[in-house]
């Protein structure tokens, strides 16, 4: 363990910073609407409320070295129900980043280590030429092994293309067959799209390291490659905190970005309205039912509950709207899983159960066979919840399950599917 | 970045979402008018679930007959807002929000001709009009002083059965208090939002009742906190008490408590299946008024929102919701400046005794309105015949003491809605059918 000390910050001075116009704590009531909705509340003996108190109370000390920031993952719900519309999870981000780095969770500091390492900016460090080599070895098998799809594309820095398509690194790194879905969705559609070997990962945990100058660096890089190829619109893939990075670093850091930025689960709704994806549930026979997770960082925390009903027509379209039943609460008011904010990364491993408990419980209140969900870190989270605390439900992708109802899903393709699922069309 | 202002054109804009906004949401739903709502988190998380009718006249002359005493409030106070609406206006208001309430999953009793007594966190009682349906059996309870045991949870703050007990015992004998450890949440503290949630998966409900029936004794009924699920919680309670074998009810605990919590989510939950624009956890910033239309700005964590309205309800409320501002100089309205009735300098603004039970003349200061609830403006006209106010921002009352709080938001809600109906019809704004807004959005 290293000597370094947390240096101590004035909560209560950044606080009344980052409070709304005209607001103030002297209209606090102390209500607690905060910490009865958080998941958080309670681990490391602290929650919401009482940091927010703490910091009026001048305890700096004791904020500064609170493990409960980590334990936090800034999903905002906190602030969602505040009618004091107070940014507690701005404060944990400060505290974060006041961290030294050998002290903070170490997962964390080596995924942004990681980002920053190479032009990839991945946060497992797979190199520029190492992605582009998975992806055209990938492309060259399912062409070979799939005929109906001989001409599936791939693009690779094609310069002018309409969408710039991010990738989660896990794929290529650990289970490239899974790219393949979406590729197939993107053929179907004509979607004129590239991937970029620079620039193109889809995570960012620099800024869960309360790192600002990290989380620019990461940003800058992938806005210079958006720019570069000249594209239209960066098209985030299915994951919550890249788009939520992006997305909110561009404002914050005052970048110029010549290019909109969009959510995949935008697009497969708008397709499957304009008849491009005709998606259907005849193959949901049995009645099997699904429900959705809402990740924090585009639902509640970027495109509100507009993305969240997308999100649902999209589902209800897949499965049957008789087979979809939404869990409580959702859409922007959903908890976090409690695998956000690096807590994954961060090896707290009971805590992070602990969050996880109310996620776990929801699901299991839906009777749901499977959670649909656009986000890498939700995925995982939900799965272990599941082994941990012994549920029988499966955590699946949104491309899974399009090409499952569209009859194009690949032998390789079902990972994450159950036996019920997994002959579906073979 | 490049991004646009997602824009919406309605009939109606209703800002606030307390109690009183959202009546006049389901008013506005009701007759097709197509509604916009926006309001930040509002104090309806606050509530215990009772809606009061009239409770209480003057001091120490609490309530059987609320109509009776609405007859007496008209004579005595003919300025406050209950005393500007009819009798038929408040029995359609209170049966309209009502039915609404128990169709989209929170049931409750219907409106009758007497208060009802009704049990408090603290094991006081008070006249109330409506109770939730699981909340009815506590009511019955104690009218009937049945064999009945109140449960309360290690952990749980704000919510003691032996102080129910305590102070109801000597009207209520056969009364008796238990505590229990909640399953799964054995240490810390308890908050009933998240007991409510795990009541929701039946694993837990099985474990709660295991561990109620061994404390159940001779009891006839049990009482417990509010926490029997969030969601559908008459079906939660019907649960428990199957495995339990005895009647369940729930009382209220104080806030952060579930009664609110229900309603808020079923309302933003059920609110944009019914064609309603609901942007919740938002303040407006700028209202202003343009000869074609009612322009309203404001924006969430997604960007701008720019909202063209032909007709506005004002229901923001007092001063914990923003709708009044108290300063040094005066009270004011701070949205959109309407004039406010108040005591003419901060002096008068309390009485010498905190806990005087003529309660304190700041607390009846607020908007004066005609008789359709247009504010009106400094000069004695209204303000502007599109805007309408609604609810406690109303002068004239002082509805904590008068135990009318839902009284004044669901009539005063009620007759501007039927106002912003005509004034619509008037101006050929209305569509005149039920259909959603149009929204755009972009990056």
């Amino acid at each position: 363990m290293s000597e370094a000390t947390i240096p101590t910050i004035n909560f209560r001075e950044r606080a009344i910073e980052l409070l709304p116009e005209g607001a103030s704590f002297e209209a606090c009531l102390t209500c607690g609407l905060c910490s009865s909705g958080c998941p958080a509340s309670g681990l490391a003996n602290m929650d919401p409320r009482k940091f927010i108190r703490m910091a009026m109370l001048g305890m700096d000390e004791e904020l500064s070295t609170t493990p409960w920031v980590w334990l936090c993952t800034q999903c905002k719900r906190c602030q969602h129900v505040c009618p004091m519309n107070i940014d507690i999870s701005q404060l944990v981000f400060y505290a974060r980043g006041n961290w030294p780095d050998e002290k903070k969770p170490s997962g964390i500091v080596r995924s942004c280590q990681l980002a920053r390492s190479t032009d990839s900016t991945s946060a497992m460090g797979l190199p520029p030429q190492d992605f582009v080599f998975v992806v055209e070895d990938v492309l060259g098998e399912v062409r070979e092994q799939q005929p109906a799809f001989a001409e599936l594309q791939a693009p690779m820095d094609k310069e002018g293309a309409y969408f710039f398509v991010n990738q989660n690194s896990r794929e290529p790194m650990s289970e490239p067959d899974e790219m393949v879905p979406l590729w197939k969705i993107f053929h179907l559609v004509g979607a004129d799209w590239t991937y970029s070997s620079t620039g193109w990962a889809a995570e960012n945990f620099c800024m869960f390291s309360g790192d600002e100058a990290a989380w620019y660096e990461v940003v800058k890089k992938r806005v210079d490659a958006v720019n570069k190829l000249g594209c239209a619109v960066w098209l985030n893939t299915e994951c919550g905190h890249s788009y939520y990075t992006m997305w909110h670093g561009i404002q914050r850091f005052g970048l110029e970005a010549n290019f909109r930025l969009e959510n995949l689960v935008s697009c497969y709704a708008r397709w499957i309205r304009e008849g491009k994806l005709p998606v259907n549930a005849d193959w949901n026979r049995d009645g099997i039912r699904f429900t959705v997770q809402d990740p924090c960082q585009i639902i509640r925390k970027a495109y509100g509950d507009a993305l969240a009903e997308d999100m649902r027509f999209v589902v209800r379209k897949l499965v049957g709207d008789e087979n979809f039943i939404d869990m409580q609460p959702n859409r922007s008011a959903n908890y976090c899983c409690g695998g956000g904010g690096g807590f994954l990364q961060a090896g707290m491993t009971d805590q992070r159960r602990l969050y996880g408990r109310r996620k776990f419980d929801q699901i299991q209140a839906t009777g749901a066979a499977y959670v649909l969900t656009p986000c890498h870190n939700c995925h995982s989270q939900m799965e272990d919840i599941g082994h941990h605390y012994g549920g029988n439900y499966r955590v699946i992708h949104f491309w899974t399950l399009i090409c499952l109802s569209l009859g194009i899903l690949g032998e390789n393709e079902r990972t994450y599917l159950g036996p019920d699922l997994a002959g579906i069309g073979l | 970045m490049i991004r646009e202002e997602r824009q919406f054109t309605v009939d109606l804009a209703v800002i606030g979402s307390g109690l009183a906004g959202f009546a006049a949401s389901i008013f506005a739903i009701n007759r097709g008018i197509r509604t916009a709502q926006i309001g930040n988190t509002g104090a309806v998380a606050y509530t215990t679930g009772y809606l009061d009718l009239f409770g209480r006249l003057a001091a120490d002359q609490l309530l059987d007959d609320p109509w009776r005493g609405l007859r007496q409030l008209a004579a005595s106070q003919p300025q406050h807002p209950l005393a500007r609406v009819t009798e038929a206006e408040v029995r359609a208001a209170f049966d309209e929000f009502v039915a609404f309430l128990t169709e989209a999953g929170v049931p409750y009793g219907q409106a009758g001709e007497r208060n009802v007594m009704a049990l408090t966190p603290a094991g006081t009682i008070k006249p109330t009009l409506c109770v939730p349906s699981t909340m009815q059996g506590g009511v019955d309870a104690l009218a009937a002083r049945a064999r009945c045991l109140i449960v309360d949870f290690r952990g749980l703050r704000g919510f003691s059965a032996r102080q129910v007990v305590a102070n109801l015992r000597q009207e209520w004998p056969q009364l008796r208090a238990e505590q229990l450890v909640f399953p799964g949440m054995e240490h810390g503290e308890l908050y009933p939002e998240v007991m409510a949630r795990s009541l929701e998966v039946p694993a837990c409900r099985e474990e709660l009742a295991a561990r109620i029936r061994d404390v159940l004794g001779d009891a006839d009924v049990v009482g417990l906190p509010a926490i029997l699920g969030m969601h559908h919680p008459h079906l939660v309670m019907a649960e428990m008490e199957r495995l339990i074998g005895r009647p369940l009810f729930e009382i209220p605990t104080m806030p952060p408590a579930v009664p609110g919590i229900r309603l808020r989510e079923m309302f933003e939950q059920v609110f944009p299946t019914r064609g309603l624009t609901l942007i919740p956890q938002q303040k407006v910033d700028a209202v202003r008024f343009a000869d074609e239309a009612v322009r309203l700005s404001l924006a969430d964590s997604y960007g701008p929102i720019a909202i063209s309205a032909q007709t506005v309800i004002l229901a923001t409320g007092r001063f914990l919701s923003g709708g009044l501002l108290a300063s040094f100089d005066g009270i004011s309205e701070p949205l959109i400046g309407l004039p406010v009735t108040q005591p003419p300098s901060r002096e008068g603004w309390f009485r010498e005794q905190y806990m005087d039970k003529e309660g304190h003349p700041v607390h009846t200061a607020g908007i004066v309105t005609d008789a359709d609830f247009r504010p009106l403006s400094a000069e004695g006209g209204p303000y502007d015949r599109r805007l309408f106010a609604a609810g406690l921002i109303l002068a004239h009352q002082d509805w904590i003491r008068g135990r009318c709080g839902a009284g004044i938001a669901l009539a005063s809600a009620f007759r501007a809605v039927d106002a912003v109906g005509r004034e619509l019809a008037r101006s050929g704004g209305q569509s005149g059918k039920h259909q959603s807004a149009e929204g755009r959005r972009d990056v």
